[in-house]
């Protein structure tokens, strides 16, 4: 028995085999107990079979043992990698389906008569949980045989779980049904109504007017925050002054501060200067407050060599020259770093805008729209247009992003070097 | 700055006077004519508004001003009162204004000085044209900075100072002007935090508590968890990596407080969440996700995972890569386990090289608003603690309550202080640290 087949890891046939036989054993003792009534997974096949919304779902995985035990036999007498393929898609998918009967069977119980009786998880009994932890156990073991990197069980149950809630609020913003309680996660009927809705001239929701509001404060910061925020950034690093560390530290200590402990002062300043209730106000203040963080920018600028700057100096450039022909064409990470965040982070703020924009509806921007949309009065009746709403935010987001996601890691990258 | 004033001329010295004198003098006429604009702007502030604004604070400390009703006797006339926010405000801005002033005043001295100086070596002194141009070249600092310090003195210096000023208040619900007047209570606030007598303390300690547990927990939790993340990724082995990445980077993507009005909605007792669990017979009555006292804590500390572990994980893969893959290969030969490598190569190397990152994030954590604020708002809300305040109310959102609902603006600048106190705290760990790493030789 002791074959050695290159790119295979026969030494785990042993586990695999007998968790595989193990889980075969288990088919046979009691899965479910209903009442007093106990079901083996051979009755349920059978049982459900005769007639349930759900009729395969147990002799599939009777059928899946069967098919793995002999490929599991197949492999333990004539090792080969073919043998060994075929086995790990039979027990992922005989895992996939033990795992998935357990949000199936209160549906196939319940809908069936002859089990006389409603389900709880609790009845489930051993039979069932020893093949959960067989199954699974059997397929880290054949992906070991086979050399596959077990990490994929792991980065798929993770990618469901981060994934979940992208998908209940894709398929709640083109769902037909309106309402927050469903009882069900597909929808029955699908629609794009909601998108429409939005935009549309009468609506209760500017929804449309808030995503220009949003749109221009976002973008106007943007310019300007990104300007400043270079200009400190390289005022701070390549020019030597007095008073540049006393500068710095006081910028340290006042970002200590909760931001919006000042925000009622910063209200009533913005009033006395007629600004309250206006989307200029957030440009303002976004604008006022951007050179606080000038650190990432200033620490990449810091990489830069200070020698180009001496060589630029001796051909008799002025700094100003040399800002905008040396250290701005060196610097692109960082700068479409400061954009992307200058102009994702308006999108996102809600406590200062809900703040200077008060009840004022027309001038809301999504955050506060958004959140406005999702309280307890209209929750119910504009459940899915905020699902559509969120969505009409977050989709550019995501692509910008994503596009531009290996800036973002230098950007931060060069901030943790320092 | 004396030393200037026994050297000068009769000029410079009359410039301590009148700014910019001594610069007109030597022919500097728009540079001097502007410091003189600039004292007699300031001085015409102060005597039309300044000195009374200025007077006004202070007897905002004497009692003779504390919860006197503006009314005139005799025939029953209201007559406007004084309105301490304005006062207070006020007074504050011409603080500001003055030292601002005094740093032009000093300013100026230096410009006239040296003005005076170029012309005693027989140079011109560079005349407005030549300032201009500095302006691009070795001066382009006072250009670049002008900006971002007029905006941080207005808009973030100003508002501070003002609000740290309004902890020594009793600035509360009971005391709002226009209709009542609030006077100095020195550290009064303070002292009823920190006391173990009331429901202020009752409720300061227990939140202070959480705060730090939440800050500890979700940094570390997320940390790790994004760790773990980018290492399973990064393993050999594993095709797609750039798939697997973006999966996980799309919710970091998503604007947070998106993601977490969604998880709130699903989390809700009629959310999508409760249904299918009841629906697939797991329970049968809705689960407090986000209502119960501990229930709702660990609810955040999950979501917050969730939304915490992708961007751990796209900052580390990084790092993660520039591990030099020798260590690992020896410590193979030398027969050492998955964990053994990571105990002693991948952690100490991570440690070394993000604890600044781990620092701030722990700050940002103790302050981290949106989680709260948008999954349980600070509920579930309890009669132990101060009205308003709930179980899962970290210092922050307590202090938004405060200022936002029930208008203790006094509390809320005085948890703001606390909050100040512990942000320092641990920076000043980070700053004494980093130096160190620095001092060391790198990892190795």
């Amino acid at each position: 028995m002791n074959k050695i087949v290159i790119g295979m890891n026969l030494k785990y046939r042993i586990p695999a085999l007998l968790s595989l036989a193990a889980g075969f054993i288990a088919m046979f003792i009691s899965v479910v107990t209903v009442g007093d009534k106990s079901f083996n997974a051979l009755t349920m096949a059978t049982m459900t079979m005769a007639g349930s919304k759900f009729t395969y779902s147990y002799a599939m995985i009777v059928a899946l043992y069967v098919i793995a035990l002999v490929l599991g036999l197949i492999l333990f007498f004539m090792p080969g990698k073919l043998v060994g393929k075929c086995l790990a898609v039979v027990s992922a998918a005989k895992c996939v389906s033990v795992t998935l009967v357990m949000f199936m069977t209160k549906a196939v119980v319940d809908s069936n008569a002859a089990f006389g009786g409603k389900f709880m998880v609790k009845d489930f009994s051993l039979g069932y949980w020893l093949m959960l932890v067989l199954s699974l156990y059997e397929l880290i073991n054949v992906l070991k045989i086979n050399k596959i990197n077990t990490g994929y069980i792991l980065l798929t149950v993770m990618s469901i779980v981060w994934l979940f809630p992208i998908l209940w609020i894709v398929l709640t913003s083109i769902r037909k049904e309106q309402g927050y309680y469903v009882g069900y996660f597909f929808p029955k009927g699908y629609t794009i109504e909601n998108f429409t809705n939005l935009f549309k001239n009468n609506s209760v929701i500017p929804f449309g007017k808030w995503w220009i509001n949003t749109f221009i404060v976002a973008s106007v910061s943007c310019v300007l925050v990104t300007l400043i925020i270079l200009m400190t950034s390289f005022a701070l690093s390549r020019v030597r002054f007095e008073g540049r560390s006393l500068f710095m530290k006081i910028i340290l200590v006042i970002g200590m501060f909760p931001g919006f402990m000042s925000m009622i002062a910063v209200y009533n300043i913005l009033k006395g200067i007629g600004l309250a209730q206006t989307l200029v106000a957030l440009v303002v203040v976004n604008a006022a407050g951007a050179a606080m963080g000038y650190y990432i920018c200033k620490g990449f600028f810091d990489t830069i060599p200070k020698s180009l700057d001496e060589a630029a100096i001796i051909d008799g450039a002025t700094r100003w020259q040399i800002f905008t022909r040396v250290t701005i064409p060196l610097s692109k990470p960082i700068i479409i770093y400061t954009i992307l965040t200058s102009f994702l982070g308006p999108w996102t703020d809600y406590i200062f805008p809900s703040m200077v924009l008060g009840d004022k509806q027309s001038m809301y921007t999504v955050a506060i729209g958004l959140k406005w949309l999702t309280d307890f009065q209209r929750i119910d009746t504009y459940y899915c247009q905020f699902a559509a709403g969120s969505l009409m935010v977050s989709v550019p987001i995501v692509i910008l992003f994503i596009a531009l996601q290996r800036f973002y890691v230098e950007g931060l990258s060069g901030a943790v070097k320092g | 700055m004396i030393r200037i004033f026994k050297n000068g001329d009769i000029f410079t010295k009359l410039s301590f006077l009148i700014c910019g004198l001594s610069n007109m003098v030597r022919g500097q006429i728009v540079k001097g004519l502007s410091f003189l604009a600039i004292e007699i702007a300031y001085f015409y502030y102060m005597f039309t508004t300044g000195i009374e604004d200025l007077s006004k604070i202070g007897t905002l400390g004497t009692t003779q001003q504390g919860m006197v009703f503006d009314e005139k006797q005799g025939i029953m006339v209201m007559t406007q009162g004084d309105n301490s926010m304005l006062i207070l405000l006020f007074g504050v801005i011409t603080v500001v204004l003055t030292f601002t002033f005094f740093a032009f005043w000093a300013v100026s001295i230096y410009s006239g000085e040296q003005a005076r100086l170029a012309k005693v070596h027989g140079k011109k002194a560079p005349g407005f044209i030549d300032d201009v141009k500095s302006l691009f070249n070795d001066n382009i600092y006072k250009l670049f900075l002008a900006v971002p310090v007029f905006g941080i003195l207005t808009f973030t210096v100003m508002p501070l100072i003002y609000m740290i000023l309004m902890a020594f208040t009793n600035y509360d619900v009971n005391h709002q002007p226009p209709g009542n007047l609030f006077t100095w209570v020195g550290m009064d606030n303070f002292k009823a935090l920190i006391s173990s007598t009331n429901v202020l303390s009752d409720t300061f300690w227990p939140i202070l508590g959480w705060t730090l547990c939440w800050g500890f927990i979700a940094t570390f939790s997320c940390y790790f968890g994004g760790i773990f993340l980018a290492m399973v990724i990064n393993s050999k082995g594993i095709a797609f990596k750039k798939v697997w990445r973006t999966i996980f980077v799309m919710t970091m993507a998503i604007p947070s407080f998106i993601s977490l009005l969604v998880v709130k909605t699903m989390l809700g007792k009629n959310g999508i969440i409760n249904v299918l669990l009841k629906n697939w017979g797991f329970i049968t009555e809705s689960v407090p996700f986000l209502t119960g006292p501990l229930s709702a804590k660990i609810t955040v500390i999950v979501v917050n995972m969730w939304i915490g572990i992708p961007v751990t994980m796209l900052m580390v893969s990084g790092i993660l890569m520039n591990i030099p893959g020798e260590l690992y290969e020896s410590a193979k030969i030398d027969g050492a386990n998955p964990v053994k490598t990571f105990t002693k190569i991948t952690f100490p190397y991570m440690l070394h090289v993000t604890t600044p990152y781990l620092i701030t994030n722990l700050i940002g954590n103790f302050n981290n608003f949106g989680v709260i604020y948008f999954l349980t708002g600070g509920e579930p809300l309890t009669l132990d603690y101060y009205k308003g305040a709930g179980k899962t109310d970290l210092l922050v959102t307590w202090l938004y309550k405060l200022t936002n609902d029930s208008k203790d603006y006094n509390l809320a600048a005085t948890i703001g202080i606390v909050i100040f106190i512990i942000s320092a705290t641990f920076s000043l760990i980070t700053y004494s640290r980093s130096k160190a790493v620095k001092d060391e030789e790198g990892f190795m």
